[in-house]
């Protein structure tokens, strides 16, 4: 699939494409060609350019930015043409699918109304018969029930159903190419290993060209045939996907594959002593009200009879996907849930009856640092007033000792002192991340809780705070509990790990050995959906793609 | 069908929140000063003649008997009589009902489409020249009083050019929207300013929507982008604005009434609380009262029906 046909003149040829905001320059002289059929890969960290690119591509950009250069589908210069013509591609020859698909469908319409709008618009169909073949695209999307799920809003269909109405939306018309803009980021890891076989079903059978933006190098190995490099505006590299990957040439594609969860372990399997039991949850529960019926309506299990246990410098991960617990467990252990059965016991103490200053000690004992770093992080307050803050509130030491073991603490987690007197908002999201970790170790808990504390950020930026972690816990003798949906990282940091789904635990064990021989079908799903690049250069990587797509 | 669900929960609601207003507005009179039987019989009344007529009206009845005669009355729709008419509460406020109603309906009538308009105009451009000007004529429109501007425009339209009548309420349709036009462009000029801010907002908001982007990638012109997509997803807040501000003015046309003599539910209110005229003032709170929550239900179905969110 997806080899480009050499000597056929390209689908779409972008020839040095500046894009600038006023005098910042979003995307330096990036060229790049796609053939018919072919799948392309950009691949570049947040703030690389690559959504810019596409956007220009699109016309899609605001007033504010000036596009330079020549953007040819089919020999015709897109940047050059009339809001009129522009409309009637859009949709037409060219369709495009976005990162968040629930806040890229209209709310107020009715799915099966939006997947026929293009076609009505385009091809000049009447409503009844725009309506049918909408039905049929979501039939060929997989969507089930597809008359009935028709006439569904968007607010009734699960983030991955919306992706698949986003695609169906976008390939009514049979357009030539399809932009997808980082399609699966907002999936969990099953639902994007299906919509990225989607999209290659429909590469194979329809000979759809794609362009597919992704900070996932995983992601776009697995289904494409070449990829670009974007980096600050720029194209660091491109080639065949193979040579990228295997034979990197540029220093920063090397750090990107360096980076992917999974490449590296982090080497904190190096305790196999199993220290004492230090946090022990027996048969907790957890439920929460749904509905607002007058009568109470029924209520949600977010937990249901969880048992699990964490040892003394031990590293405990818990996956799964959004919505099977995880986040409850870990807020349950802090106390902000209150458990409707079971008991949380730390060395033995019943955490939910503790008060006063038993509490406040076992709050010094038990830190967490949260998934956003911007929203967990007072705004008003400097950074190394945020990391001291904790300090004198618990009454450790005075204001002004406390300034200075924040500032010890900000050096600790790698942050140039320069930034102690920044707001959050003056900080890039990894730094931030910093931030959150140096004011949990500031009261020096025992036991971290990380919640999806990497999953906001860059594969090179959670690479580094991963190794952060690393180091902190092997230099402070921490005990980590550390939760992600992302199986890979957990299971490169982590010794034991725990499969939550649906609020029960389904399997549990030696990392790496959940991993390599998952026993319950839902980890093994999970496995099997992980988008990987292939560990060595064992694997030529065109052929590889090519018999999974069979 | 969900909305009908809506529909009834709803109707299930209201029938406890017009418990409570049936309630306020009974203990409303009885907390009024002044004892209603001393005010039938007059001042001179003997002692006996005022007990005469507390048992005949009941007035010396526990409380609570008193409130069961009172709903008992209310469902049959009797709501008192009136001391200085000498006329059913309810006859009273037939009749100067439709004034306010007819004022009403003709501000929104001139109201909304310069809203829609000027939104748009502003919203167009942010910050941009019209925008500007379109704030601040607005907030000039906001802050010029009714009832200054409303003598005033008797004065200029009524009196000095003579284009409109400055009081009454006009025979037939014609002659309703002739002598109303001046209460309801006094009306309108603070409105729709009011109007005008929250649908700009909301429309610059939505401008930016990832769903707007979604609909111009799949080719729609910014014609159909606006009337369909933004414009549905801009107009909820400003609707449930507007279902508070015509609640308002059914209860609060007291000044523009006063000013250009319409005879219509606030001159009726200010000349019963003159007049002392209790039952008077009980009738209209009730009525003010229920006017207001069948409004909000109105705003509510009529949300529910353009956002099939609200239905949950």
């Amino acid at each position: 699939m997806s080899r480009p046909e050499t000597g056929k003149p390209p689908l779409l040829d972008v020839k040095d494409l500046t894009v600038s905001f006023g005098g910042f320059a979003a995307v330096k002289n990036v060229s790049f060609t796609l053939q018919p059929g072919e799948i392309l890969g950009i691949v570049g960290e947040s703030g690389s350019g690559k959504s810019v690119t596409c956007r220009a591509v699109m016309r899609l950009l605001t007033g504010a930015a000036r596009a330079q250069g020549t953007v040819a589908l089919d020999g015709q210069d897109l940047l050059a043409l009339g809001e009129e013509e522009l409309c009637a591609i859009r949709g037409r020859d060219i369709g495009m699918i976005f990162q968040n698909p629930a806040s890229h469908l209209n709310p107020l319409r009715r799915i099966g109304q939006q997947v026929a709008a293009p076609m009505i618009r385009h091809l000049g169909i009447g409503k009844r018969e725009g309506l049918l073949r909408a039905v049929k695209l979501l039939e060929d999307v997989g969507i089930h029930e597809p008359e009935k799920r028709a006439r569904s809003y968007p607010h009734e269909f699960s983030g991955g159903m919306k992706q698949r109405a986003m695609i169906a939306a976008a390939i009514g018309c049979q357009p030539k190419l399809l932009i997808a803009d980082e399609p699966t980021t907002a999936l969990d890891v099953t639902v994007q290993a299906r919509i990225l076989e989607l999209l290659k079903e429909l590469n194979r059978k329809t000979g759809l060209a794609m362009i597919l933006i992704s900070h996932d190098l995983g992601v776009v190995a697995d289904i494409c045939s070449r990829v670009v490099v974007m980096r600050n505006g720029e194209v660091v590299e491109q080639g065949p996907i193979d040579d990228v990957i295997n034979r990197p040439r540029h220093a920063y594609t090397r750090l990107l594959i360096e980076s992917q969860p999974g490449r590296k372990s982090y080497g904190s399997v190096g305790s196999p002593d199993r220290g004492k039991s230090l946090l022990r949850v027996e048969n907790l529960s957890v439920t929460f009200p749904a509905g607002q019926g007058l009568l109470g309506g029924n209520s949600f299990r977010a937990l249901d009879g969880v048992d699990l246990e964490i040892n003394t410098g031990e590293t405990v991960g818990i996956v799964g996907e959004s919505g099977s617990g995880k986040s409850t467990l870990a807020r349950s252990i802090i106390r902000l849930n209150t458990p409707s059965g079971g008991a949380i016991r730390l060395d033995g103490q019943d955490v939910g009856a503790l008060a006063g200053e038993a509490l406040t000690a076992f709050r010094r004992r038990v830190q967490m640092v949260f998934q956003n770093p911007y929203d967990s992080l007072n705004p008003r307050l400097t950074i190394a007033e945020a990391v001291a803050e904790p300090i004198w509130r618990h009454g450790i030491a005075d204001r002004k000792t406390a300034r200075e073991e924040a500032d010890a603490l900000l050096e600790m987690v790698e942050l140039p002192g320069s930034l102690r007197d920044r707001k959050p908002q003056q900080l890039s999201g990894g730094q931030c991340q910093r931030v959150g970790l140096a004011r949990a170790l500031a009261l020096k808990p025992q036991l971290l809780i990380a919640d999806e504390i990497t999953s906001a950020l860059d594969v090179t930026t959670q690479a580094q705070i991963l190794e952060l972690l690393v180091r902190l816990q092997r230099q402070r003798s921490l005990t980590l509990l550390y939760i992600s949906h992302d199986l890979a990282v957990v299971s490169s940091l982590c010794q034991r790990v725990y499969v939550f789904k649906a609020g029960r635990i389904v399997e549990q064990g030696v990392a790496q050995q959940v991993l390599s021989t998952p026993r319950d079908p839902y980890t093994q799903a999970l496995v099997g959906s992980l988008a990987r690049l292939p560990t060595t250069q064992t694997i030529p990587l065109s052929q590889g793609v090519a018999t999974h797509a069979t | 069908m969900p909305l009908l669900q809506l529909i009834a929960r709803r109707l299930l609601q209201l029938t406890g929140v017009l418990a409570g207003i049936s309630l306020v507005t009974f203990l409303l009179l009885h907390m009024a000063p002044g004892d209603p039987a001393r005010l039938l019989a007059g001042e001179r009344a003997s002692a006996e003649t005022i007990a005469a007529i507390r048992s005949q009206y009941g007035l010396d009845l526990p409380l609570w008997r008193q409130f069961l005669t009172y709903l008992a009355n209310l469902f049959s729709g009797d709501i008192g009589l009136s001391l200085r008419f000498q006329r059913p509460v309810s006859q009273l406020i037939e009749q100067f009902m439709w004034p306010t109603l007819f004022l009403t309906v003709y501000v929104i009538c001139l109201a909304v489409p310069p809203t829609v308009a000027l939104a748009i105009l502003g919203a167009r451009r942010p910050g941009g020249v019209a925008d500007q000007i379109i704030r601040l004529v607005g907030i000039a429109g906001l802050t010029i009083p009714v009832f200054w501007l409303g003598i005033m425009m008797s004065r200029l339209f009524g009196v000095s050019l003579g284009w409109f009548p400055v009081s009454g309420y006009g025979a037939g349709f014609i002659g309703h929207l002739h002598h109303l036009f001046l209460p309801a462009v006094s009306t309108a000029i603070w409105l729709v300013p009011v109007l005008t801010q929250s649908l700009r907002a909301a429309l610059i908001e939505k401008t930016t929507a990832d769903f707007v982007t979604a609909a111009r990638a799949q080719g729609a012109t910014e014609r159909q982008i606006f009337w369909q997509t933004m414009l549905p997803n801009a107009v909820l807040p400003t609707l449930n604005l507007l279902g508070v501000m015509v609640a308002f003015m059914i209860g609060g046309a007291i000044i523009v009434e006063t000013v250009y003599a319409v005879p219509g539910l606030g001159t009726l209110m200010v000349n019963a609380l003159l007049g002392r005229d209790y039952y008077v003032v009980q009738g209209l709170t009730l009525v003010f009262a229920v006017s207001t929550v069948l409004i909000t239900l109105l705003v509510d179905l009529l949300s529910a029906f353009i956002d099939p969110r609200v239905r949950l």
